[in-house]
Protein backbone atom coordinates (compact mmCIF):
# COMPACT_ATOMS: atom_id res chain seq x y z
CA UNK A 1 0.00 0.00 0.00
CA UNK A 2 1.43 3.82 -0.69
CA UNK A 3 2.71 4.97 2.13
CA UNK A 4 1.59 7.92 3.41
CA UNK A 5 1.10 10.32 -0.25
CA UNK A 6 -1.52 13.48 0.66
CA UNK A 7 -4.33 11.54 -1.62
CA UNK A 8 -3.27 8.59 -0.48
CA UNK A 9 -3.83 6.21 2.83
CA UNK A 10 -1.21 7.44 5.08
CA UNK A 11 -2.77 10.69 5.11
CA UNK A 12 -6.21 9.74 5.89
CA UNK A 13 -7.40 13.15 6.41
CA UNK A 14 -6.44 14.68 3.10
CA UNK A 15 -7.35 11.64 0.95
CA UNK A 16 -10.48 14.33 0.19
CA UNK A 17 -11.85 12.09 -2.35
CA UNK A 18 -11.91 8.51 -0.73
CA UNK A 19 -9.59 7.62 -3.37
CA UNK A 20 -7.81 4.78 -1.57
CA UNK A 21 -4.50 3.90 -3.77
CA UNK A 22 -3.18 0.18 -3.51
CA UNK A 23 0.11 -0.41 -5.21
CA UNK A 24 -0.33 -3.23 -7.35
CA UNK A 25 2.57 -5.36 -9.43
CA UNK A 26 5.00 -3.37 -8.26
CA UNK A 27 4.66 0.35 -9.83
CA UNK A 28 1.31 0.50 -10.70
CA UNK A 29 -1.02 2.12 -8.68
CA UNK A 30 -5.22 1.41 -9.04
CA UNK A 31 -7.84 3.58 -7.87
CA UNK A 32 -9.89 2.25 -5.39
CA UNK A 33 -13.14 2.94 -3.60
CA UNK A 34 -15.03 2.75 -7.09
CA UNK A 35 -18.80 3.06 -6.83
CA UNK A 36 -20.80 0.35 -6.14
CA UNK A 37 -21.08 -1.15 -9.75
CA UNK A 38 -18.39 0.10 -11.13
CA UNK A 39 -16.80 -3.01 -13.39
CA UNK A 40 -12.83 -3.62 -12.99
CA UNK A 41 -12.38 -2.72 -16.40
CA UNK A 42 -13.43 0.78 -15.47
CA UNK A 43 -10.54 0.57 -11.99
CA UNK A 44 -8.01 -0.61 -14.24
CA UNK A 45 -8.63 2.02 -16.52
CA UNK A 46 -8.19 4.84 -13.75
CA UNK A 47 -4.51 3.23 -13.15
CA UNK A 48 -1.88 5.14 -12.27
CA UNK A 49 1.64 4.46 -13.13
CA UNK A 50 4.45 5.33 -11.06
CA UNK A 51 6.68 5.66 -14.05
CA UNK A 52 4.60 7.94 -15.70
CA UNK A 53 5.95 11.54 -16.18
CA UNK A 54 3.89 13.37 -14.11
CA UNK A 55 4.12 11.16 -11.43
CA UNK A 56 7.52 11.43 -11.73
CA UNK A 57 7.58 14.99 -11.90
CA UNK A 58 5.67 15.48 -8.72
CA UNK A 59 7.78 12.65 -6.63
CA UNK A 60 11.22 14.90 -8.06
CA UNK A 61 9.42 17.87 -6.36
CA UNK A 62 8.15 16.11 -3.46
CA UNK A 63 11.44 14.37 -2.47
CA UNK A 64 12.69 16.18 0.81
CA UNK A 65 15.77 13.96 1.10
CA UNK A 66 18.18 16.43 2.30
CA UNK A 67 15.77 18.02 5.10
CA UNK A 68 16.62 21.22 3.44
CA UNK A 69 13.30 23.38 4.77
CA UNK A 70 14.32 26.09 7.27
CA UNK A 71 11.67 26.50 9.68
CA UNK A 72 11.07 23.42 11.02
CA UNK A 73 8.41 24.73 13.80
CA UNK A 74 6.07 26.28 11.04
CA UNK A 75 6.28 23.11 8.78
CA UNK A 76 4.94 21.18 11.46
CA UNK A 77 2.52 23.20 13.01
CA UNK A 78 1.09 23.10 8.85
CA UNK A 79 1.41 19.92 8.53
CA UNK A 80 -0.56 19.19 12.08
CA UNK A 81 -3.03 21.82 10.54
CA UNK A 82 -3.39 19.94 7.04
CA UNK A 83 -3.40 16.64 8.57
CA UNK A 84 -0.77 15.40 6.53
CA UNK A 85 2.53 13.22 7.96
CA UNK A 86 5.34 13.77 6.09
CA UNK A 87 7.23 12.46 4.21
CA UNK A 88 4.40 12.72 0.95
CA UNK A 89 4.67 10.33 -1.53
CA UNK A 90 3.95 11.01 -5.27
CA UNK A 91 1.36 11.60 -6.60
CA UNK A 92 -0.19 13.61 -4.01
CA UNK A 93 -2.03 16.30 -6.51
CA UNK A 94 -4.28 13.70 -8.82
CA UNK A 95 -6.15 17.46 -10.16
CA UNK A 96 -9.51 16.00 -8.63
CA UNK A 97 -11.61 18.42 -6.54
CA UNK A 98 -15.30 17.70 -6.36
CA UNK A 99 -17.40 20.56 -4.54
CA UNK A 100 -18.40 18.73 -1.53
CA UNK A 101 -15.93 16.91 -0.83
CA UNK A 102 -13.35 18.96 1.09
CA UNK A 103 -10.60 17.24 2.66
CA UNK A 104 -10.38 16.22 5.82
CA UNK A 105 -7.80 18.77 8.18
CA UNK A 106 -6.18 18.88 11.30
CA UNK A 107 -7.83 20.35 14.15
CA UNK A 108 -6.04 23.50 14.25
CA UNK A 109 -6.44 24.15 10.63
CA UNK A 110 -8.61 27.39 11.18
CA UNK A 111 -5.94 28.94 13.57
CA UNK A 112 -3.23 28.09 11.14
CA UNK A 113 -5.75 29.63 8.08
CA UNK A 114 -5.56 32.67 10.27
CA UNK A 115 -2.16 33.01 10.98
CA UNK A 116 -2.01 32.72 7.00
CA UNK A 117 -4.09 35.15 5.60
CA UNK A 118 -2.67 37.61 8.72
CA UNK A 119 0.86 37.20 7.32
CA UNK A 120 -0.66 37.82 3.72
CA UNK A 121 -2.24 41.07 4.88
CA UNK A 122 0.77 42.65 5.33
CA UNK A 123 2.17 43.55 2.71
CA UNK A 124 6.01 42.64 1.92
CA UNK A 125 5.99 40.04 4.60
CA UNK A 126 7.43 36.35 4.23
CA UNK A 127 5.27 33.52 3.04
CA UNK A 128 5.98 30.18 3.23
CA UNK A 129 7.69 28.28 0.23
CA UNK A 130 9.44 24.92 -0.09
CA UNK A 131 12.82 26.49 1.11
CA UNK A 132 10.88 27.49 4.23
CA UNK A 133 8.62 24.36 5.10
CA UNK A 134 9.95 21.55 2.52
CA UNK A 135 7.68 20.12 0.15
CA UNK A 136 4.95 18.64 2.49
CA UNK A 137 4.48 21.98 4.22
CA UNK A 138 3.60 23.31 0.88
CA UNK A 139 1.25 21.00 0.39
CA UNK A 140 0.13 21.50 3.99
CA UNK A 141 -0.34 25.42 2.75
CA UNK A 142 -2.20 24.30 -0.51
CA UNK A 143 -5.12 21.89 1.03
CA UNK A 144 -5.42 24.66 3.88
CA UNK A 145 -6.25 27.21 1.24
CA UNK A 146 -8.37 25.13 -1.20
CA UNK A 147 -11.21 25.09 1.91
CA UNK A 148 -10.95 29.17 2.30
CA UNK A 149 -12.09 31.60 0.00
CA UNK A 150 -9.93 34.28 1.49
CA UNK A 151 -6.22 32.15 1.77
CA UNK A 152 -6.58 31.01 -1.64
CA UNK A 153 -6.80 34.03 -3.26
CA UNK A 154 -3.24 35.20 -1.07
CA UNK A 155 -2.04 31.85 -1.87
CA UNK A 156 -2.56 31.75 -5.14
CA UNK A 157 -0.61 35.03 -5.40
CA UNK A 158 2.07 34.50 -3.79
CA UNK A 159 2.63 31.09 -5.13
CA UNK A 160 2.14 32.24 -8.71
CA UNK A 161 4.95 35.15 -7.62
CA UNK A 162 7.28 32.65 -5.81
CA UNK A 163 7.29 30.63 -8.83
CA UNK A 164 7.75 27.08 -9.63
CA UNK A 165 10.70 26.07 -7.41
CA UNK A 166 8.44 27.30 -4.31
CA UNK A 167 5.08 25.05 -4.84
CA UNK A 168 4.21 22.64 -6.59
CA UNK A 169 2.52 23.46 -9.98
CA UNK A 170 -0.29 20.92 -9.73
CA UNK A 171 -1.36 22.31 -6.67
CA UNK A 172 -1.05 25.66 -8.15
CA UNK A 173 -3.03 24.38 -11.44
CA UNK A 174 -5.71 23.00 -9.03
CA UNK A 175 -6.02 26.09 -6.45
CA UNK A 176 -6.65 28.38 -9.59
CA UNK A 177 -9.24 26.29 -11.30
CA UNK A 178 -11.10 26.76 -8.21
CA UNK A 179 -10.66 30.39 -7.48
CA UNK A 180 -11.84 31.11 -11.12
CA UNK A 181 -14.52 28.75 -10.40
CA UNK A 182 -15.87 29.73 -6.92
CA UNK A 183 -14.47 33.53 -6.95
CA UNK A 184 -14.61 35.05 -10.53
CA UNK A 185 -17.28 33.33 -12.12
CA UNK A 186 -14.69 32.37 -14.91
CA UNK A 187 -14.07 28.87 -16.67
CA UNK A 188 -11.60 26.67 -15.07
CA UNK A 189 -8.61 25.76 -17.43
CA UNK A 190 -7.16 22.73 -16.48
CA UNK A 191 -10.14 20.24 -15.59
CA UNK A 192 -9.80 19.86 -12.12
CA UNK A 193 -13.16 20.60 -10.31
CA UNK A 194 -16.16 18.65 -10.74
CA UNK A 195 -19.30 18.72 -8.95
CA UNK A 196 -22.54 17.17 -8.55
CA UNK A 197 -25.29 16.56 -10.63
CA UNK A 198 -28.98 15.85 -9.21
CA UNK A 199 -28.32 12.10 -9.54
CA UNK A 200 -24.95 12.32 -7.55
CA UNK A 201 -23.01 11.64 -10.83
CA UNK A 202 -19.69 13.61 -10.95
CA UNK A 203 -19.35 16.03 -13.95
CA UNK A 204 -16.36 17.99 -15.15
CA UNK A 205 -16.80 22.22 -14.13
CA UNK A 206 -17.03 24.37 -16.87
CA UNK A 207 -13.61 24.55 -18.62
CA UNK A 208 -12.17 26.83 -21.30
CA UNK A 209 -10.38 25.54 -24.34
CA UNK A 210 -10.52 21.78 -23.65
CA UNK A 211 -8.73 21.15 -26.93
CA UNK A 212 -5.00 22.21 -25.34
CA UNK A 213 -6.23 20.71 -22.01
CA UNK A 214 -3.64 17.85 -21.70
CA UNK A 215 -0.83 20.51 -23.15
CA UNK A 216 -1.54 22.68 -19.57
CA UNK A 217 -2.40 19.50 -17.57
CA UNK A 218 1.33 18.41 -18.70
CA UNK A 219 2.69 21.18 -18.12
CA UNK A 220 1.24 21.29 -14.47
CA UNK A 221 2.66 17.99 -13.26
CA UNK A 222 -0.91 16.71 -13.56
CA UNK A 223 -2.47 13.24 -15.42
CA UNK A 224 -3.77 13.20 -18.60
CA UNK A 225 -7.30 14.30 -19.26
CA UNK A 226 -8.59 11.30 -19.90
CA UNK A 227 -7.32 9.54 -16.65
CA UNK A 228 -8.66 12.68 -14.92
CA UNK A 229 -11.78 12.51 -15.77
CA UNK A 230 -11.25 8.88 -15.13
CA UNK A 231 -10.02 8.96 -11.39
CA UNK A 232 -12.83 11.61 -10.86
CA UNK A 233 -15.82 8.96 -11.75
CA UNK A 234 -13.97 6.53 -9.17
CA UNK A 235 -15.14 8.77 -6.71
CA UNK A 236 -17.60 7.50 -3.73
CA UNK B 1 30.73 42.76 -17.03
CA UNK B 2 26.94 41.39 -17.57
CA UNK B 3 26.39 44.61 -20.09
CA UNK B 4 29.10 44.14 -21.83
CA UNK B 5 29.30 40.34 -22.52
CA UNK B 6 25.51 40.68 -23.30
CA UNK B 7 26.46 43.48 -25.79
CA UNK B 8 28.84 41.03 -27.33
CA UNK B 9 25.95 38.81 -27.48
CA UNK B 10 23.95 41.36 -29.61
CA UNK B 11 26.78 42.36 -31.59
CA UNK B 12 26.77 38.98 -32.54
CA UNK B 13 23.08 38.68 -33.38
CA UNK B 14 22.83 41.06 -35.47
CA UNK B 15 26.08 39.59 -37.80
CA UNK B 16 24.95 36.12 -37.53
CA UNK B 17 23.18 34.70 -40.81
CA UNK B 18 19.51 35.72 -41.02
CA UNK B 19 16.43 34.38 -42.90
CA UNK B 20 15.18 36.98 -45.35
CA UNK B 21 11.67 38.79 -44.85
CA UNK B 22 11.31 40.73 -47.28
CA UNK B 23 9.47 43.96 -46.53
CA UNK B 24 6.25 44.98 -48.45
CA UNK B 25 6.30 48.31 -50.15
CA UNK B 26 5.10 50.36 -47.48
CA UNK B 27 7.90 48.65 -45.30
CA UNK B 28 6.13 46.42 -43.44
CA UNK B 29 7.83 42.90 -42.83
CA UNK B 30 5.32 40.50 -41.85
CA UNK B 31 7.28 37.05 -40.32
CA UNK B 32 6.16 33.84 -41.54
CA UNK B 33 7.11 30.76 -39.86
CA UNK B 34 5.77 28.68 -43.56
CA UNK B 35 9.08 28.03 -44.27
CA UNK B 36 10.54 26.70 -40.97
CA UNK B 37 10.80 23.64 -39.33
CA UNK B 38 8.16 22.13 -37.01
CA UNK B 39 9.56 21.42 -33.35
CA UNK B 40 12.80 23.19 -34.48
CA UNK B 41 14.00 26.33 -33.04
CA UNK B 42 13.00 29.50 -35.84
CA UNK B 43 15.56 30.52 -38.11
CA UNK B 44 14.04 34.21 -37.96
CA UNK B 45 14.35 34.38 -34.17
CA UNK B 46 17.30 33.81 -31.47
CA UNK B 47 16.13 32.34 -28.75
CA UNK B 48 18.02 33.27 -25.69
CA UNK B 49 16.12 32.28 -22.47
CA UNK B 50 13.45 29.45 -22.96
CA UNK B 51 12.07 26.47 -25.50
CA UNK B 52 11.42 28.51 -28.64
CA UNK B 53 9.77 25.97 -30.97
CA UNK B 54 8.17 26.30 -34.55
CA UNK B 55 4.94 24.22 -33.94
CA UNK B 56 1.78 23.31 -36.21
CA UNK B 57 -1.65 24.83 -35.01
CA UNK B 58 -4.03 23.98 -37.66
CA UNK B 59 -2.75 24.14 -41.14
CA UNK B 60 -0.65 26.85 -39.91
CA UNK B 61 3.02 27.23 -38.62
CA UNK B 62 3.50 28.81 -35.79
CA UNK B 63 6.06 30.12 -32.87
CA UNK B 64 5.75 28.56 -29.46
CA UNK B 65 7.34 29.00 -26.46
CA UNK B 66 6.84 25.57 -24.43
CA UNK B 67 6.47 26.44 -20.65
CA UNK B 68 6.48 22.90 -20.18
CA UNK B 69 10.37 22.32 -20.34
CA UNK B 70 11.12 26.11 -18.48
CA UNK B 71 13.38 25.85 -15.38
CA UNK B 72 14.48 29.05 -13.85
CA UNK B 73 17.96 29.58 -14.66
CA UNK B 74 18.15 27.30 -17.72
CA UNK B 75 18.92 29.35 -21.34
CA UNK B 76 17.20 28.10 -24.42
CA UNK B 77 18.80 24.95 -25.55
CA UNK B 78 22.01 24.82 -27.56
CA UNK B 79 23.24 27.81 -25.91
CA UNK B 80 26.93 26.43 -26.16
CA UNK B 81 26.70 26.28 -29.59
CA UNK B 82 25.04 28.98 -30.10
CA UNK B 83 27.44 31.35 -28.04
CA UNK B 84 30.27 29.84 -29.58
CA UNK B 85 28.98 30.90 -33.43
CA UNK B 86 28.01 34.28 -32.07
CA UNK B 87 30.98 35.04 -29.78
CA UNK B 88 33.78 32.98 -30.43
CA UNK B 89 36.16 33.34 -27.71
CA UNK B 90 33.83 35.33 -25.45
CA UNK B 91 31.15 32.25 -25.66
CA UNK B 92 31.84 30.77 -21.78
CA UNK B 93 31.34 34.48 -20.89
CA UNK B 94 28.24 35.08 -22.78
CA UNK B 95 26.92 31.25 -21.54
CA UNK B 96 27.67 32.31 -17.72
CA UNK B 97 26.33 35.78 -17.82
CA UNK B 98 22.86 34.37 -19.49
CA UNK B 99 22.49 31.62 -17.07
CA UNK B 100 22.95 34.19 -14.27
CA UNK B 101 19.49 35.77 -15.16
CA UNK B 102 17.40 33.58 -17.31
CA UNK B 103 14.02 33.91 -16.28
CA UNK B 104 12.07 35.68 -18.55
CA UNK B 105 11.85 33.31 -22.15
CA UNK B 106 12.69 35.87 -24.71
CA UNK B 107 13.76 35.21 -28.85
CA UNK B 108 15.54 38.18 -30.35
CA UNK B 109 14.39 38.94 -34.03
CA UNK B 110 17.26 38.51 -36.89
CA UNK B 111 15.63 40.57 -39.37
CA UNK B 112 15.74 43.81 -38.26
CA UNK B 113 18.86 45.24 -36.66
CA UNK B 114 17.89 48.73 -35.04
CA UNK B 115 14.34 50.00 -34.50
CA UNK B 116 13.75 53.54 -32.90
CA UNK B 117 10.28 54.45 -34.47
CA UNK B 118 7.21 53.04 -36.12
CA UNK B 119 5.10 49.87 -35.23
CA UNK B 120 5.35 46.27 -34.15
CA UNK B 121 2.86 43.85 -33.90
CA UNK B 122 2.18 39.87 -32.82
CA UNK B 123 -0.21 37.19 -32.68
CA UNK B 124 -0.78 35.50 -30.23
CA UNK B 125 -2.52 32.38 -28.52
CA UNK B 126 -2.60 31.36 -25.08
CA UNK B 127 -2.19 27.60 -24.61
CA UNK B 128 -1.36 27.25 -20.84
CA UNK B 129 0.55 27.63 -17.18
CA UNK B 130 0.59 26.82 -14.22
CA UNK B 131 2.07 30.41 -12.85
CA UNK B 132 2.35 32.66 -15.83
CA UNK B 133 0.73 32.85 -19.30
CA UNK B 134 2.75 36.04 -21.07
CA UNK B 135 2.68 37.28 -24.32
CA UNK B 136 4.63 39.99 -24.51
CA UNK B 137 6.49 42.34 -27.53
CA UNK B 138 10.15 42.98 -26.95
CA UNK B 139 12.04 46.26 -28.06
CA UNK B 140 14.83 48.77 -27.51
CA UNK B 141 16.98 45.47 -27.01
CA UNK B 142 20.08 47.54 -25.63
CA UNK B 143 23.94 46.10 -26.75
CA UNK B 144 24.67 45.75 -22.65
CA UNK B 145 20.98 43.57 -22.42
CA UNK B 146 18.53 45.93 -21.21
CA UNK B 147 15.03 46.21 -22.73
CA UNK B 148 11.41 47.21 -22.72
CA UNK B 149 8.33 44.98 -22.92
CA UNK B 150 4.94 45.07 -23.42
CA UNK B 151 3.42 42.12 -22.55
CA UNK B 152 0.15 40.78 -21.79
CA UNK B 153 -0.69 38.52 -19.07
CA UNK B 154 -3.09 35.68 -18.66
CA UNK B 155 -2.77 35.70 -14.73
CA UNK B 156 -3.55 39.18 -14.20
CA UNK B 157 -5.72 40.30 -17.55
CA UNK B 158 -3.69 43.13 -18.25
CA UNK B 159 -1.26 44.45 -20.30
CA UNK B 160 2.63 46.76 -18.72
CA UNK B 161 5.00 48.23 -19.59
CA UNK B 162 8.23 46.58 -18.12
CA UNK B 163 12.10 47.72 -17.86
CA UNK B 164 14.63 45.39 -17.05
CA UNK B 165 18.53 46.48 -16.65
CA UNK B 166 21.05 44.62 -15.70
CA UNK B 167 18.94 41.75 -15.42
CA UNK B 168 16.54 43.20 -12.96
CA UNK B 169 12.84 43.78 -14.04
CA UNK B 170 11.16 46.69 -13.35
CA UNK B 171 7.46 48.23 -13.65
CA UNK B 172 6.76 50.85 -15.67
CA UNK B 173 3.28 51.07 -16.46
CA UNK B 174 -0.27 49.24 -16.40
CA UNK B 175 -2.77 50.16 -18.82
CA UNK B 176 -5.58 50.76 -16.98
CA UNK B 177 -8.47 48.50 -18.60
CA UNK B 178 -8.27 44.94 -17.56
CA UNK B 179 -9.13 42.48 -20.59
CA UNK B 180 -9.71 38.85 -19.79
CA UNK B 181 -8.93 36.57 -22.41
CA UNK B 182 -9.98 33.27 -22.88
CA UNK B 183 -7.29 30.60 -23.93
CA UNK B 184 -7.20 28.78 -27.02
CA UNK B 185 -8.06 32.15 -28.90
CA UNK B 186 -5.97 34.54 -30.86
CA UNK B 187 -5.42 37.88 -30.10
CA UNK B 188 -2.97 40.84 -31.39
CA UNK B 189 -0.48 43.32 -29.53
CA UNK B 190 0.42 45.88 -30.85
CA UNK B 191 2.66 49.26 -30.04
CA UNK B 192 3.63 51.72 -31.97
CA UNK B 193 7.07 54.50 -30.36
CA UNK B 194 7.78 57.77 -31.98
CA UNK B 195 10.51 59.54 -30.14
CA UNK B 196 9.53 58.70 -26.73
CA UNK B 197 6.29 58.35 -27.11
CA UNK B 198 4.72 54.94 -26.52
CA UNK B 199 1.62 53.53 -27.35
CA UNK B 200 0.09 50.08 -26.96
CA UNK B 201 -3.10 48.02 -28.62
CA UNK B 202 -4.47 44.95 -27.37
CA UNK B 203 -6.71 43.54 -30.34
CA UNK B 204 -6.93 47.53 -31.45
CA UNK B 205 -8.13 48.32 -27.89
CA UNK B 206 -6.03 51.21 -26.88
CA UNK B 207 -4.20 50.38 -23.82
CA UNK B 208 -0.98 52.50 -23.55
CA UNK B 209 -0.65 56.24 -23.70
CA UNK B 210 2.86 56.78 -22.52
CA UNK B 211 6.15 59.03 -22.55
CA UNK B 212 9.02 57.50 -22.61
CA UNK B 213 12.44 58.44 -20.42
CA UNK B 214 14.52 58.17 -23.67
CA UNK B 215 13.96 57.61 -26.87
CA UNK B 216 13.85 53.53 -28.50
CA UNK B 217 16.72 52.38 -30.08
CA UNK B 218 17.65 48.60 -30.50
CA UNK B 219 16.49 45.56 -31.24
CA UNK B 220 13.34 43.72 -31.40
CA UNK B 221 11.86 39.92 -30.60
CA UNK B 222 9.19 38.35 -28.66
CA UNK B 223 8.98 37.87 -24.77
CA UNK B 224 7.37 35.35 -21.86
CA UNK B 225 7.21 34.14 -18.80
CA UNK B 226 8.73 31.49 -16.74
CA UNK B 227 5.86 28.56 -17.75
CA UNK B 228 3.55 30.20 -20.04
CA UNK B 229 2.62 28.28 -23.41
CA UNK B 230 2.10 30.47 -25.47
CA UNK B 231 1.54 30.47 -29.87
CA UNK B 232 2.94 33.97 -31.29
CA UNK B 233 2.12 34.27 -35.28
CA UNK B 234 2.78 37.50 -37.59
CA UNK B 235 4.68 39.02 -36.10
CA UNK B 236 5.25 42.55 -37.97
CA UNK B 237 7.33 45.70 -37.79
CA UNK B 238 6.98 48.85 -40.03
CA UNK B 239 9.87 50.54 -39.14
CA UNK B 240 9.43 54.58 -39.82
CA UNK B 241 12.11 57.10 -40.34
CA UNK B 242 12.62 59.49 -37.05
Amino acid sequence: MMGNGGWGLGTGRSACLAFALLVATGATVSAQGAKKGASKSAVAACAINQSDAWVKRQAEWLDESKHDWKDDTLRTALLAAAGLTAPLKAPVQLGVHVEGREPQLGPTADAMTARLKASAAVRGSAWPGKALVGAAGMHAVFLLAQRDTGLARVALHRMMEAGPDESLAADVATLEDQFRLRQQGRKQLVGTQFNLDASGNVVLSPMEDSAHADLRREGSGLPPFRLGLCLAKQVK
Amino acid sequence: MRSFITSVLLTAIVASPVVAQKPSADGTTRVSFASETVGREPKTFAPMVGSWVVSKEGDKKVLFIDGRVWKRGQPAGGLADKARELYGARNEEFIESVKAFAYYPIAVYKGLDNFENGEISVRFQMLGGALDRCAGILFNVKPNGDYLTVRYNGTEDNVVLWTFNNGVRKFVNRAPTLTPLELGTWHTLRISVHGTSLKSWLDDKPMHDYTLSAPVSGKIGVWSKTDSMVEFDEFTVKPEAK
